[in-house]
Order: C-alpha cells, then sequence, then structure tokens
C-alpha cells in the first residue's frame, strides 16, 4: 500500500485535478473536444520532454532544446523564403538539430565538460546562430507555405458531435509517436537499457562493456533531433518563425521528466511517466484558463505541485 | 562490570527482522570479535551503536548508565569510536582536515582556525598507528587505498577534550592494508586493552580474530548465535556457528589439472605506473597475482580489460590476437572481469539483478543485437544465478539489496554469462562473508575445471595459497617473480613481496625457497 | 511507515488542491458577459496601455474580464484561445498578430466566438481590428512639414520598409512631397535599428549635412517614427546648424520626443496614438457586437493627436 502511494502518489494527484476541474468546469472541461485541444496544446511540449528523457536516463540534461527549437523552425522558414520544398526544408531542420545534438554530445562525452555547462554555452551558440541568420526577425506570412502551417491545423477527423467536427490532430499523433518511438527506444533496446545502466553507474556500466562515450553521443544527438521536431511543430502551429519562441519549452520538459521521475520506484525517468508529467502541465495550463485564474498563479501551482511530489517521494525514502 | 552492555536490541526493516532480541556485552580491556555472514545483522548493529539507525527496542548501557543514542555526537559523546568498512574520505581535503571531519577543529585567538595545531594533532593520531610517512598537510587525494584507511583508522584515535575514547568498533578494518601495516593495528589495539579500553571488532579473516580476539559472539540471522571466549573456540567451529552447516574445508579442491595450451599470453604488455610485463595462462589453470598494496596486480587486470591506457605490448586470447582497446572489446575477445571495487566498479547498484547479469553480453541475449529479448535474459539469468548460488527474492530485485556477498556473486553471474575463455579477478572475495566465499571458490574450481584460465588478484594470501597453481609476485609495478603454489608457505610469499627480504631469504636459508621460482 | 508516507504524499497533494481552490475564488465567475484579453506581449507599455483602457471600459459595461498573459509564447496565445473558446466566452480580444494565431482564430469561429484585434492587424477571421490610422499619421507629419517650408526645399526622409505598418508611413508622405513641385527630397535614409535607430540615424545626418554644407540647402527632416528625428537633431546640433531653422518632426510622440518638442528646437512636431483609446474603443466594438450588431468595417480607426509645441504639455 505505501509502496502503491508513493509510486502512484504523481499519478493520484493527477487524478485529483482532473476530478476537481471536472466538478469546477462540469460541461466543457471532460468532452472529446477538449482533451483533443489539451492533446494538441501539449504536442510539443510532449516531444521535448520524451527527448530529454532520452539524456535524463543517463543522468545528463539538455539545457539547449527550447534555443534548438527556435533554431530548426527558423532554418525551415529561411529555407522556405530561398524557395525550398516543404519536405526538403522540414528534413534539412531536422537535420540541423541531429547535428546539434550531436556538437552537445561531442562536448559531454568526447572533450568532457559537464552537461549543464556544455548545453547551457550550446543554448546560447543555437540561440544566436537563430537571430543572426533570422536578422531577429519573426518570419511569417506568405513566406510559410500554407502546406506547412495547415499541418498544425488539420487532423484525422473522427465524426461529428453536435453540430461540431472532431478530428485527431496531426500534431497530436506526431507527439503519440514520438513518444511510441522513445519508449520503444528506452525500454526495448539494448540502446535504452544500457542507457539505463550509465545513469546508475557509469564506471561499473563501462568495465561491463558499454561503449559509454558512443552512447552518450548519440543519446544527445537524439535529443537535438527531438528538440528540432517539436521546433518545426512549433513554427507550422504559429505559421511563422521566431528566434526565441522555443525557449519556454526546455524548463517545462525538465519539470514534466522531474514529474514523471517521482512516479519510478527508483527515481528513474521513464517516458510515459514523462508523459504524465506533461499531462499536468498541459492540463492545469487549460483548466485554470476555463476558470478564469490569473495566468501567473498557474507558475505558483506549478512549482508548488513539482515540490509536493519530489518532498513526498524523498520523505517516503527518508522514512524507508 | 560491563563497560558497553546492549539488551534486547531488536531491528526490523519494512518487516523483515535485521536483529532480534540482541544482546551482548563487553568487559573493560577486552578485544571482542563480531562475527557472522553478510546479512547477519553485524552492520545493522554497529549502525545502532552509532546512531545512524534507530533500533525499535534495545536498552544500552555505557559503565552501568543507561544511555540513548539517537544521534552521532551522542555516540561520540559516550565515548565511542567508529571505523567503518567503507572509506569515508574527502580527497579534495588535506589528510589533516579529513582526520577532523565532523570534529571541532583547533582556534586560535579570534576564531581562526589553527592549522600548525590542526596538523600537529593530526601527526600525533598517526604516530599512534605509528605511522610517520604520512604528511599530514597532503591532500587525501594522493594517497592509496592503504594510506587512506590508515588515515580513517587514525581518526579514532584523536585526541578531542570532553569526550574520553572508551569503546573503538571497527568494521573490518584490515581489508586494504597490507600485513605489516595490520600489524601495527594489533599493536595499537592490544595497547589500548592494556588500558582498559575495548574494541568491538567485526572482521571476515578468521585468522586475525583468532589472534588478536579475547571473546567471539556469532550472529546469524539476526540473532546471537553464542558469545565464547576465543580460546575455547576452534575455528571451525566459528565458522560451522557463523553458516549454521560444516564446511570441511575453507578452499576446495582441484577438480582437474591445468591444460597445456595458453589461453592468455601477455607479451611486453605496459601502461602508466606499470613496467612491460609478460607472462601466460594455460587453459584450466588458475594464476594469482600477489604483491603489496599497489604493487601493479590491478593495474595488470585493468590494462587487460582496456579500462585503462594501454601503452604497448601484445596480448593474445585463445591463440588470437587481442589487445583490447576498451571493455567492451575485451568481454567480446572471450576475457571476463571481476573488477575491484563491486559497488562502484562492478554493480549498476539501482538496477535489477537479470539486467545486472545479461549487461557484458547485452548483445547476445537479444535479438540482432539491438532488441531486448527478456525472455532469454531470464533463462540465462536463472540459470547463472542458481549456479553461483545466489539468494535473492527475486531476479528483479535491485542490486542495492542484497548483502554484500550476494552482490559479488551477481558480478560473477555477470562475468560467467558468456562463457568467458579467461577469467581476470581482482579482490573476488573482499567483504565477502564464509558462506559466499566458499560458493565463490567452488564455482572458480568449477568453470576452471572446463578449461577456463583464471587469474586472481587478491590481498588474501591464504585464498592465493588455497586457490592458485601458480602465484606471479609484483613489484612496484612490475613482474618480480613466479612461483609454484604448490607447497608455498604465506611467509616466503610475503618475503617476495617485500623484494629486499627475498635476498637475505633466499641466500641464507636456501630450503625456504624450494618452493620458490619456478618458471 | 504507511501513515508518515501517506501522509507525505497525500499533505502535499491537499496543498496543491487547495491552491487551485484558492486560485478559483479569486477568479470566480458570475452570470456577466466573460471576455478573454490574450497577448503574449503584457509586459510592453504598450500592450499595458491598451489592456487598461480595455479594462475600464468593460468594468463600466460590466464585463468579466479575464487577461491571460502567455509572456512572449505565440503558440500559447493559440492554446489559450482553445482553451476559452471552449469555455464558451463571449468574445475574445487578441494583441497579436492574427496571422501567427490563425489556428486558434479559426477554433473560435468554429465555436462562434467573436474574435476582436486590438492594434494586431487586420485578418479575415477577425471581427474588426482597432488600431491607429498610420496612413493619417504620417499625411499629418508630413502636410505639417510641407506647410511650415512653404512647400518649397530639400526634405531628408528616413523610413523604414522592412517593417510593413512603418513602410505605409513611407508611401503617405513619398505622395505627399511628390505632390509639391518645388519640395526635393534629398535623401530616402533606411537606419540601421538594432540599436533603437538613433545612433545610426544621427550619423546618417551627419554625412548628409557634410554633403550639404550651404545654409537653406536642408529644410526640413521627415522621420517615419521618433527615434530618426532625434538622431537627425543630435546631429545638426552637433554640426552647430540648429539656427538654419531645419524642421524635424517624428511619429509615435515617444518621452524623448515630447521632451525636444517643448525644449522648442528643431523637432517641432509628432504624432501621438491613442493607446487608452484604442483599449476603450476595442471595448465598445465588442459592446456593439454583443448587442447585436454586425460590424462592417475590418479596421476600427482610433484618432490621434499631432504634438507640438502648442499642446506638449497637456
Amino acid at each position: 500500500m505505501t509502496t502503491v502511494l508513493r509510486r502512484y502518489g504523481t499519478l493520484i494527484g493527477f487524478a485529483a485535478i482532473i476530478i476537481f476541474f471536472s466538478v469546477s468546469l462540469p460541461d466543457t472541461f471532460l468532452t472529446g473536444r477538449n482533451w483533443l485541444n489539451i492533446s494538441q496544446q501539449v504536442s510539443m511540449l510532449t516531444v521535448v520532454a520524451a527527448s530529454m528523457t532520452i539524456v535524463m536516463v543517463m543522468g545528463d540534461f539538455d539545457l539547449s532544446v527550447g534555443s534548438m527549437a527556435s533554431l530548426a523552425g527558423i532554418v525551415a522558414a529561411i529555407l522556405f523564403t530561398m524557395g525550398f520544398s516543404v519536405p526538403s526544408a522540414v528534413a534539412i531542420a531536422l537535420l540541423v538539430g541531429l547535428a546539434g545534438g550531436a556538437i552537445n554530445g561531442i562536448l559531454v562525452s568526447l572533450i568532457g565538460i559537464l552537461p549543464f555547462i556544455a548545453t547551457l554555452a550550446t543554448l546560447t551558440v543555437f540561440s544566436g546562430v537563430a537571430f543572426l541568420i533570422s536578422g531577429g526577425k519573426t518570419i511569417f506570412g506568405r513566406d510559410i507555405p500554407a502546406s506547412f502551417s495547415g499541418f498544425a491545423r488539420d487532423g484525422i477527423p473522427l465524426g461529428t458531435i453536435g453540430e461540431q467536427s472532431l478530428s485527431l490532430p496531426y500534431l497530436t499523433i506526431v507527439a503519440l509517436v514520438v513518444v511510441v518511438l522513445v519508449w520503444a527506444l528506452l525500454e526495448q533496446t539494448t540502446f535504452g537499457r544500457r542507457l539505463y545502466a550509465i545513469g546508475g553507474n557509469a564506471e561499473a556500466a563501462r568495465l561491463s562493456g558499454v561503449r559509454v562515450k558512443r552512447l552518450r553521443l548519440a543519446a544527445f544527438a537524439l535529443t537535438g533531433f527531438g528538440a528540432a521536431a517539436a521546433g518545426l511543430m512549433y513554427a507550422s502551429r504559429v505559421a511563422s518563425a521566431n528566434p526565441t519562441q522555443g525557449s519556454g519549452l526546455m524548463l517545462n520538459a525538465i519539470a514534466a521528466v522531474f514529474l514523471g521521475m517521482t512516479m519510478s520506484e527508483e527515481g528513474e525517468p521513464r517516458v510515459h511517466a514523462t508523459l504524465v508529467g506533461v499531462l499536468v502541465l498541459g492540463v492545469l495550463d487549460n483548466g485554470l484558463t476555463q476558470m478564469s485564474v490569473d495566468s501567473y498563479v498557474r507558475d505558483i501551482l506549478v512549482g508548488v505541485i513539482i515540490i509536493a511530489a519530489v518532498a513526498s517521494s524523498s520523505l517516503w525514502k527518508r522514512f524507508r | 562490570m560491563s563497560l558497553l552492555a546492549l539488551e534486547g536490541v531488536s531491528k526490523a526493516y519494512a518487516g523483515v527482522p535485521a536483529l532480534r532480541s540482541v544482546s551482548l556485552d563487553i568487559a573493560p580491556g577486552e578485544i571482542h570479535a563480531l562475527m557472522g555472514e553478510n546479512g547477519a545483522g553485524k552492520s545493522t548493529l554497529i549502525k545502532i551503536l552509532a546512531g545512524v539507525v534507530a533500533p525499535d527496542e534495545a536498552a544500552i548501557s555505557v559503565e552501568g548508565r543507561a544511555v540513548t543514542i539517537d544521534a552521532p555526537n551522542a555516540a561520540f559523546a559516550h565515548g565511542l569510536r567508529f571505523i567503518h568498512q567503507e572509506l569515508n574520505v574527502v580527497p579534495t581535503l588535506s589528510v589533516a582536515e579529513n582526520i577532523f571531519l565532523g570534529r571541532p577543529y583547533p582556534r586560535r585567538l579570534g576564531g581562526l582556525i589553527d592549522w600548525r595545531q590542526l596538523a600537529e594533532q593530526a601527526r600525533q593520531a598517526l604516530a599512534r598507528l605509528g605511522i610517520s610517512h604520512i604528511d599530514p598537510r597532503h591532500k587525501m587525494g594522493r594517497l592509496g587505498t592503504g594510506d587512506r584507511m590508515l588515515v580513517s583508522i587514525s581518526t579514532a584515535f584523536l585526541d578531542t577534550e570532553g569526550a574520553a575514547a572508551k569503546i573503538y568498533v571497527m568494521d573490518e578494518p584490515t581489508a586494504a592494508l597490507t600485513g605489516d601495516e595490520s600489524e601495527r593495528l594489533f599493536a595499537v589495539l592490544r595497547e589500548i586493552r592494556r588500558a582498559g579500553g575495548s574494541v568491538i571488532y567485526v572482521s571476515h579473516r578468521l585468522d586475525e580474530v583468532m589472534q588478536l580476539c579475547d571473546r567471539v559472539t556469532v550472529l546469524r540471522d539476526g540473532a546471537v548465535i553464542v558469545t565464547k571466549p576465543i580460546a575455547e573456540t576452534p575455528q571451525d567451529e566459528i565458522i560451522r556457528m557463523m553458516i549454521g552447516r560444516a564446511v570441511d574445508h575453507a578452499y576446495p579442491e582441484p577438480m582437474a589439472a591445468a591444460g597445456d595450451e595458453a589461453a592468455l599470453v601477455v607479451d611486453e604488455l605496459a601502461g602508466d605506473g606499470l613496467d612491460p610485463v609478460s607472462f601466460a595462462v594455460k587453459k584450466g589453470e588458475i594464476v594469482g597475482l600477489a604483491g603489496l598494496a599497489g604493487a601493479g596486480q590491478s593495474e595488470v587486470l585493468r590494462l587487460l580489460m582496456g579500462a585503462d591506457t594501454v601503452r604497448g605490448g601484445r596480448v593474445r586470447i585463445g591463440g588470437i590476437e587481442g589487445r583490447a582497446t576498451d571493455p567492451a572489446a575485451a568481454w567480446r575477445s572471450g576475457l571476463a572481469y571481476v573488477p575491484r571495487e563491486r559497488r562502484s566498479e562492478g554493480l549498476v547498484l539501482s538496477r535489477p539483478i537479470t539486467e545486472n547479469i545479461t549487461l557484458a553480453h547485452l548483445g547476445r541475449f537479444s535479438r540482432g543485437g539491438a532488441v531486448l529479448a527478456r525472455r532469454r535474459e531470464r533463462a540465462i539469468a536463472t540459470a547463472r544465478a542458481a549456479e553461483v548460488r545466489l539468494k535473492a527474492r527475486g531476479l528483479g530485485q535491485r542490486c542495492y539489496e542484497l548483502s554484500g556477498g550476494n552482490q559479488q556473486k551477481v558480478v560473477f553471474a555477470k562475468a560467467l554469462s558468456v562463457e568467458p575463455q579467461v577469467l581476470l579477478l581482482d579482490e573476488p572475495t573482499r567483504g565477502v562473508d564464509v558462506g559466499a566465499k566458499f560458493d565463490i571458490y567452488s564455482l572458480i574450481r568449477e568453470w576452471s575445471a572446463r578449461g577456463m584460465a583464471v587469474l586472481i588478484a587478491s590481498s588474501d594470501f591464504p585464498e592465493l595459497l588455497g586457490m592458485c597453481d601458480r602465484i606471479i609476485v609484483m613489484r612496484e609495478g612490475g613482474i618480480a617473480t613466479s612461483l609454484s603454489a604448490h607447497g608455498l608457505s604465506e611467509e616466503v610469499l610475503l618475503t617476495h613481496c617485500y623484494g629486499h627480504h627475498q635476498a637475505i631469504v633466499s641466500e641464507g636459508q636456501p630450503a625456504l625457497s624450494a618452493g620458490g621460482p619456478a618458471s | 511507515m504507511f501513515g508518515r508516507a501517506a501522509a507525505g504524499s497525500l499533505s502535499a497533494w491537499v496543498l496543491g488542491a487547495a491552491a487551485i481552490a484558492f486560485a478559483s475564488l479569486t477568479g470566480a465567475a458570475q452570470a456577466q458577459p466573460k471576455i478573454a484579453v490574450i497577448t503574449p506581449y503584457l509586459a510592453q507599455p504598450g500592450t499595458q496601455f491598451y489592456v487598461e483602457g480595455f479594462q475600464e471600459a468593460a468594468k463600466d459595461k460590466g464585463w468579466d474580464v479575464n487577461v491571460i498573459d502567455t509572456k512572449g509564447d505565440v503558440a500559447a496565445v493559440i492554446s489559450r484561445i482553445e482553451d476559452v473558446a471552449n469555455q464558451k466566452v463571449d468574445a475574445i480580444v487578441i494583441n497579436v498578430d492574427p496571422a501567427q494565431v490563425a489556428a486558434g482564430l479559426q477554433t473560435a469561429k468554429d465555436a462562434g466566438i467573436p474574435v476582436f484585434g486590438m492594434d494586431s492587424g487586420s485578418d479575415p477571421l477577425l471581427v474588426t481590428n482597432v488600431t491607429s490610422n498610420g496612413y493619417a499619421m504620417a499625411a499629418e507629419t508630413a502636410v505639417y512639414v510641407a506647410n511650415r517650408i512653404g512647400g518649397n526645399g530639400g526634405v531628408v526622409m528616413f523610413v523604414f520598409d522592412a517593417f510593413p505598418p512603418v513602410q505605409v508611413r513611407g508611401v503617405v508622405a513619398d505622395a505627399i512631397f511628390g505632390n509639391f513641385p518645388d519640395i526635393e527630397v534629398i535623401d530616402r535614409v533606411t537606419p540601421d535599428v538594432s540599436d533603437g535607430g538613433i545612433a545610426d540615424s544621427r550619423a546618417k545626418m551627419e554625412a548628409i549635412l557634410a554633403a550639404n554644407p550651404e545654409p537653406g540647402s536642408i529644410k526640413a527632416v521627415w522621420a517615419a517614427w521618433d527615434q530618426p528625428g532625434l538622431g537627425a537633431l543630435q546631429a545638426i546640433e552637433a554640426a552647430g546648424r540648429e539656427g538654419e531653422g531645419i524642421v524635424i518632426t517624428g511619429i509615435d510622440a515617444n518621452p524623448q520626443a515630447r521632451e525636444a518638442i517643448a525644449a522648442g528646437g528643431n523637432f517641432e512636431a509628432s504624432v501621438a496614438q491613442d493607446f487608452q483609446g484604442i483599449g476603450s474603443a476595442t471595448a465598445d466594438a465588442v459592446a456593439r457586437v454583443l448587442d447585436g450588431e454586425t460590424i462592417k468595417q475590418t479596421v476600427i480607426y482610433v484618432p490621434t493627436k499631432l504634438v507640438t509645441a502648442a499642446n506638449v504639455g497637456d
């Protein structure tokens, strides 16, 4: 019972939030439309947080995901203005993410800089590059092809309720696919198993034949790739690209992973737990907005909830 | 009147009893051995005395007065001093600062730290152990493992105002010490006994206990089995009481003779701090690496595994050229490795037993080297866990929950997950209880009988003499000599390790070198 | 054991729930029209004035206004539009480029909720956009310049065609100066705005002054916003040519420009936007739609005011 409470404490809290909003917003909260909205609203954060989970499994961080997301959006937008097709511009922007992530990986694993410092430095580098190549301007309007911005508005039709038609947004589908891929990678492959071993004890893993440097590099590259994907989703949703637009993603992603970590027995990041963390943040945003609560109160609440979740799980460890 | 008396000490973790109404009585001027397998409750008992763990029930009295020990400083105030098995040192601070860690620093007028006084008091604490070669002003990080242990021990002998030391509690203090260093420690302990102080001494080394202690208390499954004077208790009786069954011999007999074919050939292998070394191990042969602490035994194993940078030389494994560039390559070439530090190098403590066992050859237990095959992993883990006689609730149990002996068995199960050609063992039984030790020795014998070559680096000389066919003696980062273990005595082995004695011994007493250089 | 852990995790969550409950009390809703104002730019002074003007007007009308600041996150504006549309608010007001939040506007339209722009730019998905008339502002200062110099002489223009709202101003001034046959545009300068525009405008103006040393050869400087005008003023004063009667005008009437106008030097005029007025006019537009009226104008202009030495103190 104790274990149940501790492991599922965050989940129980999540359920409590949902029940609270359901009671307070009886007509609008627990509706298909609202949950499709939430799924789309958190899709970008989901992708960044799932990617962040990959490096956090090893006990590392990537602070540069937000500015990488901005950079990827800018790169794609600039390629659009140069006449590149949507698929090729998107592919190149994703490659930029992979390369940026690989640079983080090289700094951390081959050169041996602490992840906090290395990715703090690349955060400003990526952001600087985004400002440089965009001239600090927002790229929008006719420069962004309709097929690119349309992606974020469309989805697979699910039928109609009343007079309104419902559809499963493409952004939601992308986020789900990313979560499933990261889950498969972390939980079902030797790669993921070895990342968890590195996170548990890097030296023991190395002496057991785990190629720690190589795997760390690859993990950072994947995180960069995911951040770029999220940046493209963002650019598609706002039909524009701005050199700072992804910057809010990083802290929320780390918060989501931490919330998720309180759900595993050993405090290890798991991607499905990360998803719960993302949903806690997203549902709070959605519900509090609908209840007309001041948007700054939400920030305070998120902080309180992270402290509450982490404190209750560490108190449990103390009393064990 | 007893100096320290424990009455009815009980403690349960999550409903599982670790101590069941343990009573212990320490007389003034006594060295009292506390024996038991790992998991028998010794560590819990010590932690309760140290005020680190709160007992469920306990009555403790010091010099006849009932006391409550609810925090480490309470234990200190009652005159208890502890030397823990795990080294707790801060490498970036000086030796003197480490000795004073957690104690008030000597002050000068105005509250400034009196560094000279600090160093002087530290020097005196070291001097009580007869240590003059360690400068209290050096950084802790510069010292070797043995010296660090000596510094740790010396903290217990620091003179401090107020609370006079009455009882010293020592948990495996000699694990990282050379024979000489151990002897010096024993002399200090005997000195304490003469002065009326007492020592609670925990060790897996029976010979030490027999030689040093006055009485012994044996714990098994959290309960006291017996408290008896050492003089009335033969060694095999202690072992029998500890493990609850009789062990005929400390070391199992060889099952087969070594083969002729070389499994491992090392030619001029060199690395940082290691002169080029050359030797060979035959199939089915067990070879020991002996030497004083830091003579290069561990380094040889680490270089073979590619754990450290190799500076030159050649290695052949089963006739195939295979100098490892990293541990991954070493495992693949047929080597297996049990590292020196079980907790920091051997295991991912936070992960389940199965994952630890399959980690080294995970690619071979998966589909296409990429996708996990949990059933296959489980099968191999189950088989190996049975083979090493692992005691665990289940293979999904996380390794940090296991006792030291069982943790080491997991490390062995990993090393044997795919049958290696050569097994490299660094201190394979350090901190392992007698029962688990015997299991591990039996396992080594079984696998060596199948043709596996074994190379053991150990500071436990009886272990090397009991298990090995041949012993390579290392001195100051190079190979000094190679001896047949047959008929070799501990004294002769030790003189070879010291080197400068060797000349005298072999010149003056040729008879002793009969078991000497064989290669 | 159980008790402690349960207490630990539960008390933490109770705390969270209490905070939500408290938050919900502070934002309690009654049966009055609910209007959501959503902007990523609440930290900027202009936006604060709009919102204040809107809130004041809304208070008179008895509305329940929820101001949502997404702190620079444009995608979050879309999310919040979706949320309030789902909550069936009566109207939504945005202060962000509508092209960037088109996905949210479509959602609101599908839900039948009117969306108003508060100086946001025009968009077919908006009922209307309430803003200042950029064409009129430029015409006002350009005509002021033309009249002050008697329709005759050299004029230096500072423009910025890369930013649409400012580009409009330049085009209008071009047309007006072109309509005076004796006015000659000596130079049409685009300053580097990375530092706000003052320093580079000053440097550009110094070069132009050097190229036209004859007193009277430059009659006026028309700037599409205040900063270049202030830079030009510094250049003229540094060159010691403030006595030649060169007329400078700007647009926006920022505090620095007002100071220069009040000092009575070459900087003579600028145009003030009525930010509060934009806010209250937006509220009026919302009220009209709530009353069932259909607004035909896609843009509603709020009058601006020419600021000169005569009225700068008001």
